[in-house]
């Protein structure tokens, strides 16, 4: 067993670059949907778009943290301003 | 004496001054006028005190028959007055009812009816100010959408990590018997064998071996499913996908011969044909089936050239492909890989990628997305089969044709590759030639000796003529050539 070791031939471990996987655009995309939501939930006090910007921060959370606490605050804003409910589409 | 005197002037002085008021007035009836003016600018305040006052001044007077007449008098004031409410005054002395009173009565009952023909419209309270969590059922919905996105990040996270310790851990001992070094994730200074899978996100675990003989190192990443992201979740139902296992050897320039195979799944080879550089430049042509060696269809062989097939294709490689075809998408080996195509803006790349002699295996996991920790077993024996491929790589030499036909093939690549960059590396080459020249005349402006920069800028100027004329020789050649 030990004859395929080469204790001198060890080499210290490079981490990859950041890899353009396929993983990498639907992250981006989200994070860019839930800058949109949140602008739209500002501007034109839609409560839905709030609650879509915070589902996809949490979507893209892993890689863009600092979209989450925004979002929350979307919601938040938008049912201050405005404590009626929220009404669905139909 | 004198002081009775005195009394009677007082008294005099008093009478004449009370005369003389009443000097205007000659009957009795003037006094009462007068009386009355001093109070006619009271009559018009109030109706109380003009009715009051007059009454108190006739009274003092005990004149009945102008009383009676004044009385009379504010009377029909009053009725004038008031023209529509009757006065109680004089009739409550006659009677105690009067019809006339309520005359004005006739219209508000009607009033009151056409009141009640209007609809009395009960508004509903807004919801958001009812006391009832009915009312909410949409944010609870989202709440509810989130907290379920959030159990699910939990367990899959969680599975993910227990599967990849179910493969470190059937796989340990066979790692740490063919390397000295067994993990490391690169943050101290020396390689330092951590004994532990290296995790990069919630569903990629890295694991790095080195020290081996034949090869620098080998990478071994765990591929799992998304199972943190719910959206994947979902989508997986639609598609079933595998988890993978990807592992890249890094050979020695010594210990490996140069030459690019591959064999795996018809799609896969289809589809690492287009990305891969070195697939799409030496190995042209379809994948071939693999049915003559022996083994299953669904696996293909792409390949430089036939002698590397025959050599690869040995009876243990044979067994290994056939009995785990199921879980092999891809085996690639090639001395020439630089990875998938790189597309640059400007164009095509002005250098040739750097190359290593590389060993690529991808595994699928099995269970189609429905893993368990207890498969990961089943990835032992291709474990074998990469140290086997090892081995083999360092032995397998080309014959002396295989080795010309290999030098050609190379040789032909960079060529067509100069080929499709000459263009841009002579436009490169100009454009190093005149920062050339900037930085030589920056120089010589900079200078301050005024000799020196003379000596400069003849010695740039006779470089300049030598190549002037060094052109026109070559033009000169060119034509006698021709001619």
């Amino acid at each position: 067993m030990s004859d395929a070791w080469k204790a001198n031939k060890v080499l210290k471990y490079k981490p990859l670059p950041v890899s353009f996987s396929l993983d990498d655009p639907t992250l981006d995309y989200m994070n860019l949907l839930g800058i949109i939501f949140r602008m739209y939930s500002l501007l034109l006090k839609l409560k839905w778009c709030a609650w879509r910007a915070v589902y996809c921060s949490f979507i893209s959370l892993a890689k863009h943290m600092s979209s989450f606490m925004p979002s929350i605050s979307a919601v938040v804003t938008s049912y201050l301003q405005h404590p009626q409910l929220m009404t669905p589409f139909w | 004496m004198k002081a009775s005197l005195a009394f009677c002037v007082v008294l005099l002085v008093f009478g004449s001054v009370s005369e003389a008021k009443f000097d205007d007035f000659e009957d009795e009836e003037d006094i009462v006028e007068y009386d009355d003016n001093d109070f006619a600018e009271f009559e018009d305040v109030t109706e109380d005190s003009v009715t009051e006052s007059p009454q108190r001044v006739i009274t003092t007077e005990d004149d009945e028959d102008e009383t009676t007449v004044e009385l009379e008098g504010q009377d029909e004031n009053q009725e004038g007055d008031f023209e529509d409410a009757d006065t109680q005054e004089g009739d409550t002395e006659s009677e105690p009812y009067d019809d006339e009173e309520f005359e004005g009565y006739e219209d508000k009952p009607d009033t009151s009816s056409s009141k009640n023909k209007d609809p009395i419209t009960i508004v509903d309270v807004p919801a958001h100010l009812q006391n009832s969590w009915e009312s909410y059922y949409l944010e609870i919905l989202m709440v509810t959408g989130l907290l379920a996105y959030i159990m699910n990040y939990i367990i899959g996270k969680n599975k993910n990590s227990r599967l990849a310790q179910a493969w470190f851990n059937t796989h340990r001992e066979l790692l740490e018997s063919n390397f000295t070094l067994v993990g490391d994730d690169g943050t101290n200074k020396e390689a330092t064998s951590t004994g532990k899978l290296n995790q990069e996100n919630e569903h990629i675990y890295n694991l790095w071996c080195s020290g081996r003989v034949c090869c620098e190192g080998m990478l071994i990443q765990l591929r799992f499913l998304k199972r943190q992201d719910l959206l994947n979740v979902l989508a997986r139902m639609m598609r079933p996908v595998s988890d993978q296992v990807q592992i890249k050897v890094t050979m020695n320039d010594e210990d490996m011969d140069t030459y690019v195979f591959a064999v795996g799944t018809r799609k896969a080879l289809v589809r690492l044909q287009k990305e891969m550089q070195d697939l799409s430049e030496f190995c042209s042509d379809k994948p071939k089936s693999g049915a003559k060696y022996g083994l299953p269809d669904s696996l293909a062989i792409l390949s430089e050239m036939g002698e590397v097939t025959e050599g690869m294709m040995d009876t243990k490689m044979v067994h290994f492909l056939t009995h785990y075809a199921d879980k092999i998408e891809s085996v690639h080996f090639s001395d020439q890989f630089s990875g998938p195509k790189i597309m640059q803006e400007e164009g095509q790349p002005l250098k040739l990628p750097d190359t290593k002699r590389t060993l690529l295996f991808t595994f699928n996991v099995p269970g189609s997305g429905n893993t368990y920790p207890k498969d990961m077993e089943a990835l032992l024996p291709l474990m074998n089969m990469v140290i086997y491929s090892i081995d083999k790589a360092k032995k397998f030499r080309l014959n002396r044709e295989g080795k010309q036909k290999a030098d050609k093939n190379r040789a032909r690549v960079e060529e067509n590759f100069l080929k499709l960059t000459h263009v841009q590396r002579q436009e490169a080459a100009q454009s190093r030639r005149e920062e050339k020249k900037r930085a030589e005349k920056e120089r010589i402006m900079n200078e301050e000796d005024p000799e020196k920069q003379r000596r400069l800028e003849e010695a740039a100027l006779r470089r300049e003529q030598k190549k002037l004329e060094k052109k026109q020789m070559k033009m000169k050649q060119i034509k006698v050539k021709a001619m």
